[in-house]
């Protein structure tokens, strides 16, 4: 960037500041899309002065405007959303043979939530960096934070989901899974959820802590205020625990799991200290009951 | 208002497609942004499309949003702008004449915000838009807050364009060097 003379620096400045007329803003958009550096530095002026906008009042558009979005948008309209549906739980085992019919729906929004969750995966890697460096943000800061991202962010680690599939076990709930790794490399722990319990384990298969440090496991959601602990693991290859049945099942299911390190013990104050180091989210690997059919049209 | 941190999750979100996360994200956003395409637009229709637009890139290039460069309400204020502004300069130059008040309202300032509901970042810019002559202060701002070009502010400070050109640069380059960039 030191390589830009004062015209391109004021050039890039004046587009975000917003006077160039049209022909120059033409111009510019030429330029940005030839040249990554010059649209980082364009961008860092239209972020820089965008703090401006915090002093612009808020005023309701009116309401079609969101019909008209949704339908340039292409989204399927106000029915209930596809992406993320809450999960379906199965039926305690007392009652399994009882409620058979509801299984069968049960099966029937697996198609659904599998396929799109298949379409998903291909967004995937281009999301991973941000959500990572979300968390980064989310941990660091917590929600305390007022309207802006602090100016110096933790490294960032970056996240991928990787599928895996368990072979389908003869247990009656649907079990969820959540591979915890860093920058794609090999997983560090895997988190495995049981539906129907909300139990979880998390087996250690990578990750050594260092001496006198400690891993932290934390669920992250947009649906919590706050990153909260589940706590310390790692300290031997297995740690099983029931805290996730404190939470609501959208909330297991959706959140982030995201792996600190802390002071040996843990984090003294509930908040993480610690960097990030590995992240996933979870998956359902084995359905509650029987595999459903091949997968059809979404909607 | 969602916190920054619940903001970038539900873009996060939307990037994987989840359209209750975006109607959310529209829902805790749409006020802010349609002020700020509003006051640079002045027309309530024109003002509609352009959110319409707005939504519709937020929805397809969520992927893209890097919340360790800007905070999800600045990311998004800043492509509702930069259309807003691409409208009024392909409309022409004519606003001032079309909509003799346009002046008036435009010298408005926006609302005060206490000083402790300001982030460090605004008032960092704020101290060195300060710095700038007073005139240079008032023509930076209403550039950014009215979306007005060089004409308009030349007709405005009475001054021929060239010198407003001028005036810009110099103001731009100083709130670069003040912020030490």
């Amino acid at each position: 960037m030191m390589a830009y003379s004062e015209d391109d620096i004021a050039l890039a400045a004046e587009y975000a500041l917003g006077t160039l007329d049209a022909d120059e803003r033409a111009r510019v958009e030429t330029m940005m899309s030839a040249d990554k550096d010059f649209t980082a530095m364009v961008q860092a002026w239209e972020y820089r002065l965008g703090v401006l906008n915090q002093m612009v009042g808020s005023v309701e558009p009116s309401p079609e405007v969101w019909d008209r979005i949704r339908a340039a948008a292409g989204l399927a309209g106000p029915q209930a959303p596809l992406v993320l549906p809450d999960p379906v739980l199965p039926p305690p085992p007392a009652a399994s043979e009882a409620v058979a019919p509801a299984a069968a729906v049960a099966d029937n929004s697996n198609v659904i939530r599998l396929s799109a969750q298949a379409r998903r995966w291909r967004n995937i890697a281009t999301v991973a960096t941000a959500i990572a460096a979300a968390l980064v943000v989310m941990i660091a800061v917590g929600a305390y934070q007022p309207d802006l991202l602090p100016d110096s962010l933790r490294p960032k680690p970056r996240s991928q989901v990787v599928e895996v599939k368990t072979p389908p076990a003869a247990a009656p709930s649907a079990q969820y899974v959540a591979v915890l790794q860093k920058d794609g490399g090999s997983p560090a722990f895997i988190l495995t959820v049981d539906g129907a319990t909300r139990n979880f384990t998390v087996r250690r298969v990578g990750a050594q802590p260092e001496p006198g440090k400690s891993y932290e496991l934390w669920i992250v959601s947009d649906k919590l205020q706050r990153p909260r602990s589940l706590g310390v693991i790692g300290g031997g290859d297995f740690t099983a625990r029931p805290v996730l049945s404190a939470y609501a099942p959208e909330v297991v299911n959706q959140a982030t799991y995201a792996v600190t390190v802390e002071p040996e013990g843990g984090s003294p104050t509930g908040v993480a200290t610690g960097p990030i180091v590995f992240t996933g989210k979870l998956i359902e690997a084995v359905p509650p009951k029987a595999p459903p059919p091949a997968p059809a049209k979404t909607r | 208002m969602l916190t920054p941190a619940e903001l970038v999750w539900l873009i996060a979100a939307v990037a994987k497609g989840d359209e209750a996360a975006f109607e959310r994200l529209y829902a805790a956003t749409r006020a802010k942004l349609f002020g700020v395409v509003l006051r640079i637009l002045r027309r309530q229709d024109l003002a509609e499309e352009v959110i319409q637009e707005t939504y519709v890139k937020i929805w397809n290039s969520a992927g893209q949003f890097n919340p360790g460069l800007a905070s999800p309400i600045t990311w998004m204020a800043s492509i509702a702008r930069n259309r807003a502004i691409d409208v009024v300069r392909k409309r022409g130059e004519v606003s001032i004449e079309e909509e003799p008040s346009a002046m008036e309202v435009a010298a408005d300032s926006p609302d005060p915000l206490a000083r402790r509901e300001m982030t460090e970042e605004l008032k960092r810019l704020l101290e060195c838009v300060g710095r700038l002559e007073p005139d240079r202060q008032k023509l930076v701002l209403l550039a950014y807050y009215n979306g007005w070009s060089r004409e308009q502010l030349a007709a405005k400070f009475e001054t021929p364009v060239n010198t407003v050109k001028t005036w810009l640069r110099r103001s731009m380059l100083d709130i670069r060097e003040c912020l030490g960039l």
